[in-house]
């Protein structure tokens, strides 16, 4: 027998397929991650053309939501996903398989990122026929740096609710859900920072996503260029983050490994 | 095998604490090649804990778990790769279909040819037919079948049974029997099994562990239990009042189990049946049926749990 941990790329895959298979066949799931964002984007689209016109400020709105929903998807699909495996009864049949903590967490950032993908261009080609807004205006490799610094804000969001859901059970089952729109207003999502009262700036500044938002903004007025600099300080900041939440899961998981919530998440 | 060994499991002074409360209490217990293991107990005895920690979802507080003379703790997931577990209170994703279902555990196992080991076990459960229909859409029945093929999907070497039968009908409960048997026949797989059905256990299990309050009270097979347990059960139909029966009873502290108004059976030492039966007679009890049962797993397994209190 191999000893200890064996990491598998097919048995991560097989838990996207799962993934791709409950997607598919849940339409809380689909008007979730698809339906809601769609009608999510052409609301603040129409209410901002209203109350602004074709404006600077219409875009910034336009652009936060957008980007906004890199965050709100990856961050559903890592938590909420866990949450259909509890409600099934399923979570230890899954961990009584081979499967480990890290290709299960894996399997969900991948499926996260594939169904993010998705929505991000079917809301952007939205966005361009209905509000003449491009996204690639701040500039494909900004892109790239803002979707990827989003998707780890949003994963270390997700691994530490996680970690709360398996210690604390299903009594946790709204934080799935609701815990992440805090971070709305906190990140400066579809505002400049400077809106919020100081002491909420202060608060702001402490999350990598705030400064995600100022730059997509900065890129959006134009003559930025790629703002590697500073979208590398973001990483290594989220980065720092995304240890700390690994740490913080690990010890949650292991704490509910202890008591028996664990194995109780699937009684009911 | 690796390791040189028969012993498919091995658990060696296993204690698991939540806080003060102790719910397995220094058990160890091996499962030797194509053994089946009855592991039973009331409610509260420590059969589901130990199941989990043998699983790995519940951490233990101290011992020892040995899968093919290997260490659980350092060989999780190779050890999970030949083990399998069905159980009465999990169920699969409702939501999907049953072959989506299988087509995912057949993957985390790496199982190859897995389209067709998938077929091979639906039909060997009958139920094929199922196979595109979701999960959550099969009967108690149905779906306690699927579970036992989706936990035969790696050809386990040891398979860990908690209450399969709960929730079935006679029919198929018996019919899941006879695979658990036929597994055991055909492709020598181990199987450690619980159940409160005592004539399910008595019927397929070598050796039975008793557990209460997480300590094992009593392990042997199912006939040392009954040779061991020195008590025949005298069941009584009576016309006297119910509370004066329980009174004498309780007076004389013998272990009882009351059914309904007007019966009730006594477990007593055989020496002491006709005495008992004669001091209730002279006590006024008017009974009007006596049968006396030789002891079997359920009156070992009741007076366990009787005599706990």
């Amino acid at each position: 027998m191999k000893p200890a941990s064996q990491f598998s790329l097919a048995r991560v895959w097989t838990m996207v397929i799962h993934e791709i298979y409950i997607t598919k066949r849940s339409l809380e799931i689909f008007f979730d991650i698809f339906i809601f964002p769609l009608i999510n984007v052409i609301l603040f689209g129409l209410i901002s053309r209203f109350i602004f016109g074709q404006t600077t400020t219409n875009q910034y709105l336009v652009l936060g939501v957008l980007l906004w929903e890199i965050v709100t998807i990856v961050q559903y699909n890592i938590t909420v996903s866990t949450m259909w495996e509890v409600w099934s009864h399923n979570l230890t049949n899954l961990f009584i398989s081979p499967v480990s903590i890290v290709e299960y967490l894996t399997s969900h950032v991948i499926a996260g990122v594939i169904k993010t993908s998705a929505v991000l261009a079917i809301l952007a080609v939205t966005t361009r026929a209905f509000f003449h807004f491009n996204l690639l205006h701040i500039g494909v490799t900004n892109l790239l740096f803002f979707a990827i610094n989003l998707a780890i804000f949003a994963i270390w969001i997700g691994v530490l609710l996680l970690g709360f859901i398996f210690r604390f059970g299903t009594r946790m089952a709204a934080i799935s859900w609701g815990l992440i729109f805090l971070f709305q207003p906190l990140t400066a999502a579809f505002f400049p920072l400077s809106v919020l009262p100081h002491w909420m700036q202060d608060i702001a500044r402490v999350f990598p996503a705030t400064y995600v938002f100022e730059d997509a903004r900065r890129a959006l007025g134009g003559g930025t260029g790629i703002l590697l600099k500073s979208n590398l300080l973001i990483l290594f900041l989220n980065i720092l983050y995304a240890f700390a939440a690994l740490f913080a899961f690990k010890y949650l998981f292991k704490k509910s490994k202890d008591s028996g919530q664990f194995a109780r998440n699937d009684l009911g | 095998m690796d390791g040189m060994t028969d012993s498919v499991l091995k658990v060696e002074k296993l204690v698991k604490d939540y806080g003060d409360y102790r719910a397995v209490d220094n058990i160890s217990f091996e499962i030797k090649k194509g053994q089946i293991l009855g592991l039973l107990g009331p409610n509260g005895a420590g059969k589901t804990t130990t199941i989990q920690i043998l699983v790995g979802i519940t951490n233990m507080s101290s011992g020892k778990i040995s899968y093919f003379g290997k260490d659980f703790q350092k060989y999780r997931q190779a050890s999970l790769q030949r083990i399998n577990s069905t159980s009465a209170y999990n169920t699969l994703l409702g939501r999907i279909t049953v072959m989506e279902n299988m087509m995912t555990f057949a993957g985390l196992y790496r199982v190859k040819d897995r389209r067709k080991k998938i077929t091979e076990l639906l039909e060997r459960f009958e139920v094929s037919h199922l196979a595109q229909n979701r999960y959550q859409e099969l009967s108690a029945g149905e779906r306690t079948r699927v579970n036992l093929a989706k936990s035969l999907l790696n050809d386990p070497e040891l398979l860990l049974m908690d209450e399969p039968t709960a929730s079935l009908d006679p029919d198929i409960a018996d019919k899941t029997l006879a695979w658990v048997e036929q597994l055991r026949s055909q492709h020598n797989v181990s199987i450690l099994f619980t159940s409160h059905n005592m004539s399910e256990v008595e019927q397929i299990c070598d050796d039975v562990i008793f557990l209460d309050r997480g300590k094992i009270v009593s392990q042997g097979s199912p006939a040392d239990h009954t040779k061991k347990f020195d008590k025949v059960e005298i069941a009584l139909t009576f016309k006297a009042p119910y509370e004066r029966i329980i009174k004498i009873l309780d007076s004389k502290k013998l272990s009882y189990q009351s059914h309904e108004t007007g019966r009730v059976s006594i477990y007593s030492p055989k020496e002491e049946a006709a005495v008992i039966i004669a001091e209730l007679v002279d006590a006024g009890i008017k009974i009007s049926n006596t049968q006396i049962h030789q002891p079997d797993l359920k009156q070992v397994f009741i007076d366990i749990a009787r005599n706990r209190k």
